[in-house]
């Protein structure tokens, strides 16, 4: 996106946006003042895990009262300025273009998927009859990215949403993996999620970006313990050691640096899906950052220019039109590993101009599925756009 | 590299150590495929499903919400279409109710559908009991047990069911009584599907005023008859079906010669009946006795005339008719006037019979000695015509002779015209004779087919030179049709016409013209004369009548229309005139066509156009013309008949003295001696002939028909001479004895 796309934006901006220093004073009434007028339909927050929470979330929810207001905390922002940190990044939809209804899934260690489904129905059911004017809809969810229950989440909303496009993102803990919180309200929820049905005049296009090529090399998980996603080993051997062996490395020698240069992948009807390794256990297992499974193949896959990529496929959102608004939910390993290569100036400046606003997660939602190591998220585009229908 | 499982064996590993992973890898890869981890790896199986299924479950699922989506607008659709229909409903109610009249839907089953709360409102007992679903049946077996309906008197219950149900299958309006003198229009119209609509309109209210209105009328129309029957001349008692006076008029009591206080409302028939009847004389017709009996009878009583007579001598004529409601009405008129007048007409009429047949009686006497006279005259005047004949033609001889010897014109010319005057008197009683003869009646004419080719050729030979001498032309158009007439009245009829054209038309021409209307011919006579007027076209034809008094006697004698009149009746021709005084006269003859070949035989044989035979005879032709003369020769020659030529009478008679032969028969020009001035007329010449040489068959030759050598007892011939003509002639002399 050029400069005069933005301050077309600015000027009359469909989606708001708006980015405050995280340990502000008056963050909420900062990020009030910069989104504009309202009212509001959704506000979304997307925070540091340094600025106060509790205190952001009671501020907000006085400030943007008739909003619904949802956010988490984030691995690092995404605003004007690109990767950025130390930050709260709000978002705001506007109620002259949008309808918004929130549903809280409080304890994420017990899905009822049949219940789920119901009451993603209702929700859904009540935005459309509130708001039958906006042909558009999606479902955006925000979801504890330490609760390692996303797979199983994504997948029971699923049925419910039905033909309602979803994607999401796991809050973040910067690359700490202590605590991720997500945001209802004036509510601090953990190993929860909040997820929001909007309707809208804009018609949107959700986006899944990877930048990986799988590898020829492939080993076989022969021990795991799926429930907390760990992998203790691989080829009968420690899992971390045999992972280094296939990189040609030592086993002493892995960082999360090490996992974003190389990650794993598995290979399903010609498609590959990341299986993000979050971290190393001092014992040598690995813990990842989505399902995993004994007898699961995995394949070591190799990125191509992040930059270069990022920029073809923001490019590609322009067409047929210039979005109003791009939502990016992009994981935490793509940031690592421009920080690692040196390209954190280049993919920022990359995302400024495309006007990406969002976080960066410790897993992102597309449909009924978990993954990782890609950047997902929605593109708004001006009332009236007409999108190829690209499923 | 070839394989994928390569990157599982570590080179640095001992064989029995790689045979061990293997086997392990392989364990947990079998134990996958078999999904045998169970509820451990719960997630991850989750993971590789929606990986796996993603798409083709959203694509299902995007179906799936189409379909719902179109189920759900269905159903919408639906619930709206239900609620209009509901409202279509209320609606339909709140009109029916809004109507100000009754009102119900029958449907096409007849029951009830619909109604609205003033629907049966003037009969409680019967709204009470409404409901939809209702018969129809029911509900006229309902209403006819209300309490509230006045049945029609007469009428049983019963019978107003069948009378309402069976006019509920027309469509129409009625009144229905209902009890409290209230009434109730009902006006029921079948629509579209069969069903009935019914409105009831309270129409209590217009009945009454209607009502009052037609009393009002009453009023008026009362005291019109009131005003009428006191206008007319007649005396008027009516009587209504209780045989009581209801009304009369004042002449009633004049005529009656009754008390006008025995005239009052409510008088009984028979009372009045008495009060004029026991003196009054009643006519054979009806008795006293007879119009009670009537005016008592029961039944339809038929009209009734009689007269009586009252003691004063005042007849009347009285007229009885029943009235509609089985009262009657008595008309009485004075007719005693017209009654003595009919006694009187009667008294006249015998008389004037009486005189009538005595007139008759008169007349018929009259007519008896009219005829009888008519016939002596007739028979007179032909024996007078015929007596006066002889000694006119000696007193002409003489005259002719005294004259010839005559040297002095002084003396010369009184005789000239004497003897004219003599043959004027001739010709006179020729027509007179003709006349008398006509009168006798048919058996003079005979009706025979006659060719008028011929005959019209003599008219023009004969009449040419005449119109030529007086300066007309005279166009005579041939015709080859045969009619059916007398030849010689036929002629004559002609000739006259002909002649009197000729004689009464002083410039321009004469035209003659048969012409063939349907079965029938007319011969037409047009000429350019001064006309008739209108007032005398019917004096002409009177004896004796002249138009033009100036024509001298020798022109004509004013006999010949009336010959033509009168031959034309005999022969039953039409004769018509037209004329238009200036303008011309035009005469036609009007007579039966017949067929060529209906000719008889014998006819035609009379007439041929062959020569005969004539040898062996001689014939004297005397005339001045050499041309007339060698044409007659001619024809004489060709058949086979010597002809002597002389130029004049005096020759005639030198050539005879000279051969003292005698010629069979003599052939005379009239016009030979006045074209000379001088010598022998041809009369004279016969005369002459027949005096020294014997009487032989004689025609003379002549153009003029009015000549009247034919008066005389000569026979004479049209010039130019017709072959028929002289063929008819020679046939007659051919049964003539031979010269001695």
């Amino acid at each position: 996106m050029t400069m005069a796309g933005r301050h077309t934006d600015a000027r009359a901006p469909i989606v708001r946006r708006a980015s405050v220093p995280a340990r502000g004073p008056r963050p909420a009434e900062e990020l009030a003042e910069e989104l504009g007028p309202g009212p509001f339909a959704l506000v979304m927050l997307f925070a540091s895990p340094e600025a106060d929470l509790v205190r952001l979330a009671g501020q907000a929810a006085r400030i943007f009262t008739g909003a619904r207001l949802v956010g988490c905390t984030t691995a690092g922002e995404i605003s004007r300025a690109g990767y950025d940190e130390d930050t709260i990044v709000a978002v705001a939809l506007p109620a002259s273009h949008f309808g918004a209804e929130t549903l809280t899934i409080p304890d994420l260690s017990r899905l009822e998927p049949r219940d789920l489904t119901t009451a993603v129905v209702r929700a859904r059911e009540a935005l459309a009859q509130d708001h039958p004017a906006f042909a558009h809809e999606f479902a955006m969810l925000l979801v504890d990215g330490l609760s390692v229950k996303e797979d199983e989440l994504a997948s029971a909303l699923a049925t419910g949403l039905g033909s309602m496009p979803l994607f999401g993102g796991s809050a973040g803990d910067g690359t700490r993996f202590r605590q991720t919180l997500i945001m209802d309200g004036d509510r601090l929820l953990r190993n929860a999620a909040v997820l929001s049905f909007v309707r809208s005049a804009c018609p949107v296009r959700i986006f899944n970006l990877d930048h990986l090529v799988p590898t020829a090399k492939r080993m076989v998980v022969t021990l795991a313990e799926p429930r907390r996603r760990i992998v203790r080993r691989i080829n009968d051997e420690p899992a971390a050691r045999e992972y280094a062996r296939l990189l040609g490395k030592d086993g002493q020698q892995l960082t999360p640096f090490t996992f974003a240069a190389h990650p794993l992948a598995v290979r399903m009807g010609g498609r590959h899906h990341v299986r993000a390794i979050q971290q190393v256990a001092p014992n040598g297992d690995l813990l990842f950052f989505c399902a995993i499974d004994e007898g699961v193949v995995l394949t070591v896959a190799e990125p191509q220019d992040l930059a270069l990529h990022l920029e073809r496929e923001l490019d590609r959102l322009g067409d047929p039109a210039q979005p109003a608004a791009i939502l990016a939910f992009d994981c935490i390993l793509r940031r690592l590993e421009a920080q690692e290569k040196q390209l954190t100036g280049r993919v920022s400046d990359i995302l400024r101009r495309h006007g990406v606003t969002g976080f960066s997660t410790y897993g992102e939602q597309l449909g009924a599925m978990h993954v990782n190591h890609t950047m997902t998220g929605i593109a708004f585009y001006p009332p009236g756009t007409a999108l190829p229908e690209d499923g | 590299m070839a394989r994928i499982s390569d990157w599982l064996i570590d080179p640095a590993d001992t064989q029995e150590r790689t045979v061990e992973k293997l086997l392990t890898v392989t364990e947990v890869l079998m134990r996958q495929v078999e999904q045998a981890s169970g509820e451990r790896g719960a997630a991850y199986e989750q993971f590789r499903r929606a990986a796996l299924l993603e798409d083709r479950v959203r694509q299902r699922t995007r179906d799936l919400e189409y379909a719902l989506r179109l189920l759900g607008e269905t159903n919408g659709r639906l619930a709206t279409a239900k609620r209009t229909a509901e409202r279509a409903q209320r609606d339909l109610a709140n009109a029916i109710e809004a109507v100000q009249e009754g009102f119900a839907l029958f449907d096409e089953a007849d029951t009830l559908r619909l109604y609205n709360s003033r629907f049966c409102r003037d009969m409680p007992d019967v709204r009470q009991s409404l409901r939809a679903g209702m018969p129809f049946s029911e509900y006229v077996e309902l209403v006819s047990l209300s309490a509230a309906l006045a049945l029609p008197p007469g009428q049983a219950r019963r019978d107003w069911v069948a009378a309402r149900m069976q006019r509920h299958h027309d469509r129409q309006v009625f009144n229905v009584a209902l009890a409290g003198d209230r009434w109730l229009q009902v006006s029921a119209q079948r629509i579209n599907g069969g069903g009935t609509v019914m409105f009831q309109t309270d129409v209590t209210d217009i009945i009454r005023l209607e009502r009052i209105e037609r009393g009002k009328m009453l009023d008026d129309q009362a005291r019109i008859i009131r005003a009428t029957l006191e206008h007319i001349n007649q005396g008027v008692c009516v009587f209504d079906a209780g045989l009581r006076l209801v009304g009369w008029n004042q002449r009633l009591a004049q005529l009656l010669d009754v008390p006008a206080a025995v005239l009052r409302q409510g008088t009984g028939f028979d009372s009045l009946h008495r009060r004029f009847g026991h003196d009054s004389v009643y006519d054979e017709h009806l008795s006293f006795e007879a119009l009670s009996v009537w005016a008592h009878g029961n039944g339809p009583r038929p009209p009734l005339s009689f007269e009586i007579r009252r003691p004063s001598g005042v007849i009347l004529d009285g007229f009885a008719q029943e009235t509609p409601e089985g009262g009657f009405v008595i008309s009485f008129s004075d007719v005693t006037r017209e009654r003595l007048a009919v006694q009187a007409m009667l008294r006249a009429n015998a008389s004037l019979e009486a005189r009538v047949a005595a007139r008759t009686l008169d007349l018929e006497a009259a007519l008896a000695d009219a005829e009888r006279a008519n016939a002596s005259r007739v028979r007179f005047v032909a024996a007078a015509s015929h007596d006066l004949l002889q000694p006119l033609s000696a007193a002409k001889l003489f005259v002719a002779s005294v004259r010839d010897d005559a040297q002095n014109p002084q003396t010369r010319s009184p005789l000239e015209k004497a003897l004219n005057a003599l043959v004027s008197v001739e010709g006179i009683l020729h027509a007179l004779l003709d006349i008398s003869r006509l009168e006798v009646g048919e058996s003079a004419v005979e009706v025979v087919p006659v060719r008028l080719a011929p005959l019209l050729a003599q008219l023009t030979d004969e009449f040419a030179p005449v119109a030529a001498g007086k300066g007309l032309r005279l166009t005579i158009l041939p015709c080859r049709l045969t009619v059916a007439s007398d030849p010689a009245y036929l002629r004559r009829i002609l000739q006259n016409l002909i002649g009197n054209a000729i004689r009464y038309t002083r410039t321009g021409r004469v035209l003659v013209g048969p012409r063939r209307i349907g079965g029938n011919v007319r011969i037409e006579v047009h000429d350019t004369g001064p006309g008739i007027a209108r007032e005398d076209q019917q004096a002409i034809f009177r004896e004796f009548h002249r138009l033009d008094g100036s024509a001298s006697a020798s022109e004509g004698m004013g006999l010949g229309l009336a010959i033509v009149e009168r031959a034309c009746a005999l022969l039953n021709h039409r004769l018509s005139l037209a004329s238009e005084p200036g303008r011309g006269t035009s005469f036609s003859v009007e007579m039966g066509l017949v067929a060529s070949r209906a000719l008889h035989p014998d006819v035609m044989a009379a007439i041929a156009d062959e020569p005969r035979d004539g040898s062996n005879r001689i014939a004297l032709l005397v005339g001045s013309d050499p041309d007339l003369r060698r044409d007659i020769g001619l024809l004489l020659e060709r058949r086979a008949i010597a002809v002597w030529e002389v130029g004049s009478g005096e020759e005639a008679l030198a050539l005879l003295d000279e051969i003292g032969i005698v010629p069979d028969f003599y052939l005379v020009d009239h016009e030979s001696d006045h074209q000379s001035g001088t010598g022998m007329r041809c009369v004279e010449t016969v005369l002459a002939l027949r005096d020294r040489h014997g009487d032989r068959p004689t025609c003379i030759l002549t153009a003029d028909p009015a000549c009247g050598t034919w008066a005389v007892g000569i026979g004479c011939m049209r010039k130019p001479v017709d072959a028929a003509a002289l063929d008819a002639f020679l046939a007659s002399v051919a049964s003539m004895p031979a010269r001695p």
